[in-house]
């Protein structure tokens, strides 16, 4: 069974494994404890002690808080409930101007923005963009993910969650 | 539109009871036990690995026949084998997509009853190209032969190309004109096209007096026949080896294998849950010339997508929101949707090798009727679904992307496909001859990044994974225009921590013709149609066609002053504009115009890759990196990335400045915390903007579209601006456009 150590396995989170090795590991057969490895080096890397659960994006992870779950960021800003939408209680700023436009795409020809505007949410606590939505004004933010926390852990990690 | 079929027929009982059975027991044809490769998997694999070696030796050796650059070039072509009930067995490299539009096909005709009239016998071919039956779009002609062993159907050897021309209203393959079925061009559906191993002379003669450059065509029909024929006797050579019963079930072992794999693969990989996404599309034709008044000639389509991943690994996609069919060319039937999800199942999960029909077999694609995915007016044209289906399926990359990423799987992760806008023309050839073709360097766009490292620069399509833009000097040899430039379009990616994959401008000089159309159409207007993900920009793909006639370029010439190689950095005012005089256009969306002469340049600029994670975290030796070879400006560095570049003048080479690098980060995210307010609080402003419907006409008709398609839709918009519960987007009249 393909088995890869934790050093590897931070490396190429921080996408500083060299590519040759790399390419090994995505051509090879997937390790199956890959889960526990990648929640360990992020746990590693964070300085508050609530458990990751589950990672949701570059930054977000869903964490046990005592009896409860939440969002949170690894700057130690929290988002609430996970599951509700992070993205309601992170701060936004939106690009709906030529000028605004602009500044991301100095000399491309750019989207309309009676058509379509960038939204960028940011987190209160680091300022870091987690996320960019591309869309029409009007509509509605998406809830990008809604995992199925119990069924991950019951039945396919086959482990109780904590 | 389809006839009834006549009697029952054996191959048709045959197929319902393996659907039958599929239905009862979960399993391919009730395949509930892997009895042979238990017994002796070795067998079982050898057998495998040798017929997809057949499918693999087969395409090669038909690109080799065909006369087209698409398929000798680009290798837009795949062939596959498939049981008698027309699944999948095994399959080539090449375009993915249509393993699964043939098999549509091949069961379409055993439904129709096609044992009796016009009778499937040993060596007959039979082609099709009609989407509603089980294809893309026009252009992807399919030829299948049906394989006999001791006088009993075995299966079925099938190919598909890319046609460069199929005789539509506008040159090319994509006819982007095509507003109804009746203007797409050849229609071939469901044909027996030859016996005994040989095309019908008369359906030829119908090909070469309806394609604008038939030689494509029909050498394809011979190229796709010879592979059949090839892959055929190889079946039954290895019959001969196995025995008929063992290959009987062992093909059917291969397809539940593949469904059994697809499951555990998306256990292994991805996360259950809910995932959503969207995308959007513009389509702005208000003004050109050609189009028919039949609808809107303005669209904005938004391409949301719910993707749910059950514990038991069934991956479930639902296109609930999306808009209506509209009269354009960019409709797509379940065929298309179903083989735009089979494609990218091959490259994101099923990349082990026993990749046949088993994979969709664990999946689901819900198509609300009426809409774009699953019109219910089977005259609607599908000539351009690319223009659609691309960008769905980036979405369905992202989607997949957000399960691979929390699974821990980061080297999987993708920002997905975007648009690859295809030039089509016809007219008057260097040659003095009469042609037309489509462009296929487009097979060569950015990629999404992936989450830990850029994305590739013009080195990936989602709809052919072998990649190639070909040579520029094959081109040449093909249409009245000479490469001027062909160059990387800086900032063309989108930004992030790993910037999307760049994309390239061509510019072209046209020689040599008094009369050459050039018509493409599946630009995005407007509207990018793609996406960043987890603090990634999307790429800018609202590209515009730069275009001049009357030129004084052989003035230039002669005085052996600089040619314009590209559209330079300057927004407002091209190279082009700079070095050339004539008359200069800039158009937006689909370009159609009136016919090119020899000394007009055109500019055509495929489209970049979304970025990931946020720029400010991006490594300033990667910037330094793209600023130094032309992936990305100073300007933008400074802008999005706040990396700030010097270029040492003895050496030329280009370095960071750490310390301006590292106050500049500081101030662009001070910027970020200055300007950007409470989510809760732009909801509470934003909402009177959507109570009061404050949007321009497109944008108020697409929220009509899906809210009146979608009642889950319309509860969840209301729900989220906290509108009451009548609110609606009223049916009007849209305003009036430009003549046309």
């Amino acid at each position: 069974m393909t088995n890869y150590s934790q050093d590897v396995i931070r490396d190429l989170i921080a996408g500083e494994l060299p590519w040759h090795q790399t390419k090994r590991i995505m051509s090879a057969y997937k390790d199956d404890d890959r889960f526990f490895k990648v929640v360990a080096v992020l746990q590693d890397r964070v300085t508050w002690t609530e458990q990751i659960l589950l990672p949701i994006g570059e930054h977000l992870f869903i964490v046990q808080k005592g009896k409860t779950r939440i969002t949170k960021c690894d700057c130690g800003h929290e988002f609430g409930d996970y599951k509700k939408n992070w993205k309601l209680a992170a701060n936004i700023y939106v690009r709906k101007d030529k000028r605004s436009l602009r500044e991301i795409y100095p000399n491309s020809d750019l989207c309309h923005p009676d058509w379509m505007e960038l939204r960028e949410f940011i987190c209160p606590g680091c300022a870091t963009l987690l996320e960019v939505e591309a869309c029409p004004p009007g509509y509605p933010i998406v809830h990008d993910f809604q995992p199925d926390l119990e069924g991950f852990y019951r039945d396919w990690l086959k482990t109780p969650l904590p | 539109m389809q006839d009834k079929a006549p009697h029952p027929m054996p191959y048709r009982d045959r197929l319902r009871a393996s659907e039958a059975a599929r239905e009862t027991t979960g399993c391919y044809d009730g395949v509930t036990s892997l009895s042979l490769r238990a017994a002796d998997p070795l067998k079982f694999e050898t057998l495998h690995t040798k017929l997809r070696s057949f499918c693999v030796s087969a395409r090669e050796m038909a690109r080799r026949i065909s006369a087209s650059p698409g398929v000798r070039e680009v290798g837009e072509m795949v062939v596959a084998i498939y049981t008698p009930e027309g699944d999948a067995v095994a399959l080539s490299n090449g375009i993915m997509v249509h393993v699964h539009t043939m098999s549509r096909f091949i069961k379409w005709m055993i439904e129709q009853g096609y044992e009796e009239n016009p009778g499937i016998r040993e060596g007959d071919i039979f082609a099709n190209n009609d989407a509603f039956i089980g294809t893309v779009q026009v252009p992807d002609v399919m030829d299948v032969v049906p394989i006999f062993y001791e006088g009993e159907l075995a299966g079925w050897a099938g190919a598909v190309c890319h046609e460069l021309e199929s005789g539509g209203i506008t040159p090319g393959g994509d006819v982007c004109l095509a507003q109804e079925r009746f203007t797409e061009g050849l229609f071939v559906c469901a044909e027996k096209i030859g016996s005994n191993d040989e095309i019908r002379r008369d359906y030829v003669i119908r090909c070469e007096r309806n394609l604008r450059m038939p030689i494509y065509w029909v050498l394809d029909e011979k190229a796709k026949v010879a592979s059949c024929i090839d892959m055929r006797e190889n079946v039954k050579r290895i019959i001969d080896e196995v025995g008929i019963e063992y290959w009987r079930q062992v093909t059917k072992e291969f397809i539940e294998e593949g469904r059994r794999g697809q499951l555990a693969r998306t256990q292994q990989l991805t996360v259950p849950g809910i995932y959503r996404g969207h995308t959007f599309y513009g389509h702005v034709t208000e003004g050109k010339p050609g189009f028919q008044p039949l609808g809107d000639s303005n669209w904005l389509y938004a391409i949301p997508i719910e993707m749910t991943v059950e514990t038991s690994g069934k991956i479930t996609m639902d296109f609930e929101g999306t808009q209506s069919w509209g009269y354009h060319s960019m409709n797509c039937t379940p065929a298309g949707m179903d083989g735009g999800m089979f494609v990218t199942l091959t490259q994101h999960m099923n990349y082990e090798g026993l990749v046949n029909d088993g994979a969709w077999m664990a999946t689901e694609l819900k198509l609300p009727k009426g809409t774009w995915t699953n019109p219910d007016n089977e005259f609607c044209a599908t000539a351009t679904s690319w223009a659609l289906l691309l960008p769905a399926y980036g979405v369905f990359q992202r989607l997949l992307s957000r399960g691979f990423l929390a699974r821990g799987f980061v080297e999987e992760v993708f920002v997905g496909q975007v648009n690859s806008p295809m030039i089509e023309m016809g007219g008057e050839s260097q040659y003095g001859t009469q042609f037309g073709m489509a462009h296929f360097e487009c097979a060569a766009a950015g990629s999404g990044a992936l989450a830990i490292k850029d994305g590739l620069d013009t080195a990936y399509v989602g709809w052919n994974p072998e990649s190639d833009m070909g040579n520029m000097e094959i081109w040449e040899q093909n249409m009245p225009m000479l490469y001027i430039g062909r160059s990387i379009l800086p900032n063309s990616g989108g930004a992030g921590k790993y910037r999307g994959g760049c994309s390239f401008l061509s510019t072209w000089l046209l020689h040599k013709t008094q009369h050459l159309r050039l018509v493409t159409s599946e630009h995005s207007s407007r509207v990018f149609d793609n996406a960043g993900m987890c603090g990634g920009y999307p790429a800018p793909t609202c590209q515009l066609h730069r275009t001049v006639r009357d030129t004084n370029v052989a003035e230039v010439i002669a005085a052996q002053k600089p040619l314009p190689h590209g559209i330079g950095l300057n927004p407002e005012r091209s190279t082009i504009e700079e070095l050339i005089e004539g008359d200069h256009e800039t158009t937006e969306g689909p370009y159609i115009s009136s016919p090119h002469v020899a000394g007009d340049i055109f500019s055509h600029a495929y489209n970049g890759g979304g970025g990931y994670g946020d720029p400010l975290e991006r490594d300033p030796a990667k910037v330094a990196y793209d600023v130094e070879n032309g992936f990305v400006t100073e300007l933008q560095a400074r802008n999005v990335s706040g990396v700030f570049v010097t270029q040492d003048i003895e050496s030329g080479d280009w370095s960071v400045d750490v310390k301006v690098t590292a106050k500049a980060r500081q101030k662009l995210r001070a910027n970020r915390r200055k300007r950007a307010v409470p989510v809760a609080e732009w909801i509470k402003s934003e909402g009177n903007r959507v109570a009061a419907k404050d949007f321009v006409y497109e944008v108020r008709r697409m929220y009509q579209g899906g809210m009146k398609l979608s009642p889950r839709f319309s509860e969840e918009f209301r729900a989220f601006w906290s509108l009451p519960k009548g609110f609606v987007f009223e049916d009007e009249k849209a305003p009036k456009r430009k003549k046309m």
